[in-house]
């Protein structure tokens, strides 16, 4: 597991990802709760932007990997290159479930009204993910770290505006309404809804059914494996 | 025992034939010096008989493998220093060895003892905290190097570890190559200087355009090119010079004495410059010699009829 303790460690030296990490997730638990939209209190739709950025750092590393050659040098150890991807997402996943515990049962500790905590917990993990299988297809397309994440920044907006969780989907043209299902984040957002007001539980399991699919999909295409 | 070995190996980058029929066999114990211009195939080659890349056609052993050739049992027993410099740039010289020591599959103590040895064993012990930002250019490729050296590989593969570094740390590098030959490593040294080969290498093949161009001891390539030895003695006394007394020494095929200098022609491997230099220092007093002998420059100017370093900005 030499692989994934590495790349923890490498994660945790790096200062801005340690805003990310803990800063972020702590000052959104503090937004206050909203008095129409959303349904959620503030922190908790922030956060789903949040997941999406953390995802892009964290794979991110895959990127230098592969920059600096080490990929390539990797090619020459008696390790697979899916050994190499697994133990690198499985680093990234234990990650992002640390941060959604610590934001639900932040929540939980400061008395925000979260309705179903727990499937709350569900679903926030399993857009991360998402949030980590986009942004692991989303690198493999780039050579270098920076652009990569410069505009995969625009991206991020993109699909946070048009996704539904930082503003209404019913303000949006219905053109762009219809759109929006194509967005992981849209799909979160039904989520936040059901949460909140859902009953039948199957809608529950749809919705996360759908982002898994998303998750597969994405792993697929970024791990194809390109060694330039 | 062979080490490795290639059967007519072709790859081909597009049109591009990268590898051209190439064979090659590697032995227990050697150090061959693998020789070539920029862009003659160096690295491909290695790719190729690493595993790293797929080959279009031919065959390749190892460890006296022929099917699964390029197994985790075969990748364990070989190291490559790769021509980049591929180190994590955010992990200390002793974490980038951590990482590629627990790769190969050492752990605890082991692993622990095999990372100090190969800092050491590179000069980086004093500089294990730094990150490679930290480094200088030698320093970067040492610890390149001893990223490769913790599991004790069999057969290390090193692609051109010397480029673009000061002197001193060239001769350090130079110097661990044969501190490893001498416990037993077998060690293909990839460059195009060929001086380092000269040093080096127990034997040398050379490449040129993705084949391999001739292959043997560097006293061998130079005797396939060279038919005869010049030596240009000065000498204080030129008119006392015995020419006809030289003429006779075993090998001398002519003397010429010209001004002070004395010039004598011998065949191939005569092995008489002592007893040349002997007579020519009891009658007429030396002052200079020079010997003019071939190198491997020449050795691939002879057989490519172009420069090693042609086309490098150097
Ligand atoms: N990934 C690649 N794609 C296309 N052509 C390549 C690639 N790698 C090397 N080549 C070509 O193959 C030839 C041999 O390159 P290389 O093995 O790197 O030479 P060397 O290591 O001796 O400098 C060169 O002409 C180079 O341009
Ligand atoms: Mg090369």
């Amino acid at each position: 597991m030499t692989i994934f303790t590495f790349a923890l460690k490498r994660i945790f030296k790096d200062k801005t990802n340690l805003i990310f990490l803990t800063l972020f997730p702590v000052a959104a638990i503090f937004l206050p709760e909203p008095e129409y939209w959303p349904l959620l209190p503030y922190g908790y739709h922030y956060f789903g932007v949040l997941i999406l950025f953390v995802g892009i750092r964290l794979t991110g590393l895959l990127v230098e990997d592969r920059q600096k050659g080490v990929v390539k040098r990797l090619a020459a150890a008696p390790v697979t290159h899916f050994q190499y991807l697994f133990q690198n997402l499985l680093a990234f996943s234990v990650i992002v479930i640390a941060q959604c515990i610590f934001m639900i049962a932040g929540g939980v500790i400061y008395d925000h009204e979260l309705h179903e905590p727990l499937l709350l917990l569900i679903l926030f993990i399993v857009f991360s993910f998402t949030a980590i299988a986009l942004s692991l297809a989303w690198n493999s397309l780039y050579r270098n770290k920076e652009t990569s994440f410069l505009v995969f920044m625009c991206v991020i907006i993109i699909m946070a505006l048009l996704g539904g969780i930082m503003m209404p989907i019913e303000m949006l043209p219905d053109v762009l309404e219809q759109l929006a299902v194509i967005f992981p984040t849209y799909w979160l957002a039904e989520g936040m809804e059901w949460v909140v007001m859902g009953e039948d539980t199957a809608d529950f399991l749809l919705i996360n059914g759908v982002l898994l699919l998303y998750t597969l999909l994405f792993l697929i295409i970024g791990s194809i494996r390109r060694m330039g | 025992m062979t080490i490795a070995a290639m059967q007519g190996i072709v790859k081909r980058y597009g049109n591009e034939l990268a590898l051209d029929y190439v064979d090659l066999s590697i032995h227990e114990g050697e150090i061959i010096g693998l020789l070539g211009p920029n862009g003659a195939g160096k690295t491909t080659l290695i790719h190729t008989l690493l595993g790293m890349i797929p080959f279009d056609k031919g065959s390749i052993q190892l460890f006296g493998r022929t099917e699964k050739v390029f197994s985790h049992e075969n990748k364990q027993k070989m190291g490559l220093v790769t021509q980049e410099l591929t180190v994590f740039e955010d992990l200390t010289a002793k974490e980038n060895l951590e990482f590629f020591a627990g790769v190969y599959g050492l752990k605890g103590e082991e692993r622990k003892k095999r990372v100090e040895e190969a800092l050491a064993f590179v000069g980086l012990s004093s500089n294990a905290g730094k990150t490679p930002a930290k480094f200088s250019g030698g320093m970067k490729r040492r610890l390149n190097i001893a990223c490769a050296l913790t599991h004790h590989p069999k057969f290390l593969i090193m692609d051109e570890p010397t480029v673009g570094i000061d002197p001193q740390s060239r001769n350090h590098i130079l110097e661990t190559v044969e501190k490893l030959r001498e416990q037993g490593t077998t060690i293909l040294y990839t460059t195009h200087y060929m001086e380092e080969v000269q040093t080096i290498a127990s034997r040398v093949v050379i490449v040129d355009q993705g084949q391999i161009i001739t292959e043997g001891t560097v006293n061998e390539l130079i005797a396939n090119i060279q038919h005869e030895e010049k030596i240009n003695i000065d000498v204080s006394t030129p008119g006392d010079v015995p020419v006809e007394r030289l003429k006779g020494l075993e090998g001398v095929k002519n003397v010429h004495v010209d001004g002070s200098t004395v010039q004598i022609i011998s065949t191939v491997g005569s092995g008489n410059l002592d007893r040349v230099l002997s007579l020519v220092k009891e009658t007429s007093g030396v002052v200079g010699i020079q010997a003019e002998k071939p190198d491997l420059e020449d050795v691939f100017l002879t057989l490519t009829g172009k420069q090693l370093r042609d086309g490098e900005e150097e």
